[in-house]
C-alpha cells in the first residue's frame, strides 16, 4: 500500500531561517521588531506551533519579522543565547532583546500576545 | 562527506530515520549494516532526516521535513512514500535476514491484513515509548506513557545519582551546548 502525506508540504513559507552567519546583520542588526523562534525539526512542540506562527507571521508582516534559528544546527548561537528548550521566542528591538517565552501554547491568541506584547509593554 | 548525502535518484529504496533520537540512531544503524547483501550493494539506504527542508524535497517533492520527523518513512525507488507500520513491513522485506519472513505482511483476507494491522499497532507503540527507551528528543510523552516515566525516573532517583531527564510538558528539553561547549557571551 502507497501512502503520501495527510497535509500537503507548507508552500509559501512565511519565516525565514537565519542561519549563525547571517544572525548579526538579520537581526541583531536591523531596525524594528524582529521575532526569532529558536527550534528544531524533531521537536513536536515546535510541529505543533509552526503551522500557527505561519499565520501570526501573516498577520504581523507589515508591522514585524519573524525568523526561525534551527538549533540543532545553530548551536553557538543557541548557547549564545541561553536557550535551553524548544521552542523558545526571543523577542529584538532595535538589536536588544525585549522579551522571551518558552513553552507557547499552539493557539494564535497566545502565539500573537507572545510576539507582540513585548513591543507594546516598551514606553 | 557522507556519500549517502550525494544521492539525487535512489534506485533502492530509502529509510529516513531520526539522527537526534538515540533509538532511531541504533536502529538505523543496523538496518544500514543489515543492508548490505553477498553482492556489496546495499538493498535499502539508511539516511539522518537532516536538517535541511529543501534536501529532502529533493529526494521527494511531497516530503516535508516536520513530517519525516514525526513518522517513519521509506521512500520507494517510483516515487510513493510509506509511513509508520508500512515502512517498518517494506525494510523488514527488503533487508536480507528478514525478507524471509516479511511475506507475512501482505497476507490479506478480505482485505484485511492481520500481521499487517499488528505490526501497524507494535509501530505505534514503539514511537510512544520512545522517552522510556532513552530517547532525549521525542519531547513530551503520550498521556498514557507519563505513568510510567515518573516510575521510571523515581527509580532512578531511588537507586541511582544521576537526574532523569527533563521531559516538561510544554516545551522539549533539548541538549544544547553539550556537543559544542563554546562559552556564552553576554547579549
Amino acid at each position: 500500500m502507497k501512502h503520501t502525506p495527510p497535509e500537503p508540504a507548507h508552500d509559501i513559507d512565511q519565516i525565514a531561517t537565519v542561519t549563525g552567519s547571517g544572525f548579526n546583520a538579520e537581526v541583531l542588526q536591523a531596525d524594528g521588531p524582529i521575532a526569532v523562534e529558536f527550534m528544531t525539526y524533531g521537536c513536536p512542540h515546535c510541529k505543533a506551533i509552526e503551522p500557527v506562527l505561519q499565520r501570526v507571521a501573516e498577520m504581523v508582516k507589515s508591522k514585524e519579522r519573524i525568523f526561525r534559528v534551527n538549533v540543532a544546527v545553530e548551536q553557538e548561537l543557541a548557547n549564545n543565547f541561553d536557550i535551553k528548550f524548544t521552542p523558545t521566542m526571543v523577542m529584538f528591538l532595535d538589536g536588544r532583546e525585549v522579551g522571551r517565552v518558552n513553552g507557547l501554547s499552539p493557539t494564535v491568541a497566545s502565539v500573537l500576545t507572545a510576539v507582540t506584547h513585548p513591543f507594546q509593554a516598551l514606553p | 562527506m557522507n556519500p549517502i548525502a550525494t544521492i539525487t535518484g535512489p534506485i533502492v529504496p530509502v529509510l529516513l530515520y531520526n539522527d537526534e533520537c538515540a533509538i532511531c540512531r541504533r536502529l538505523g544503524s543496523w538496518v544500514q549494516a543489515s543492508a548490505l547483501g553477498a553482492s556489496g550493494q546495499p538493498s535499502l539506504i539508511a539516511r539522518p532526516i537532516g536538517e535541511d527542508p529543501q534536501a529532502l524535497r529533493a529526494l521527494n517533492p511531497q516530503l516535508d521535513i516536520w513530517d519525516a520527523y514525526a513518522h517513519i518513512h521509506v521512500l520507494m525507488p517510483d516515487g510513493a512514500m510509506k509511513i509508520d507500520g508500512e515502512a517498518v513491513a517494506e525494510v523488514l522485506r527488503d533487508l536480507p535476514n528478514t525478507h524471509w519472513f516479511a511475506w507475512c505482511f501482505s497476507i490479506g483476507i478480505f482485505g484485511f491484513r492481520p500481521c499487517q494491522a499488528v505490526l501497524n499497532v507494535c509501530y505505534l507503540i514503539l514511537a510512544d515509548v520512545r522517552p522510556l527507551l532513552g530517547c532525549e528528543s521525542c519531547g513530551s510523552p503520550s498521556f498514557w506513557v507519563r505513568p510510567f516515566v515518573t516510575m521510571i525516573a523515581w527509580v532512578k532517583r531511588r537507586f541511582t545519582r544521576v537526574p532523569p531527564p527533563d521531559l516538561t510538558v510544554h516545551s522539549t528539553s533539548f541538549p544544547v551546548g553539550t556537543a559544542h561547549a563554546a562559552p556564552p557571551s553576554a547579549h
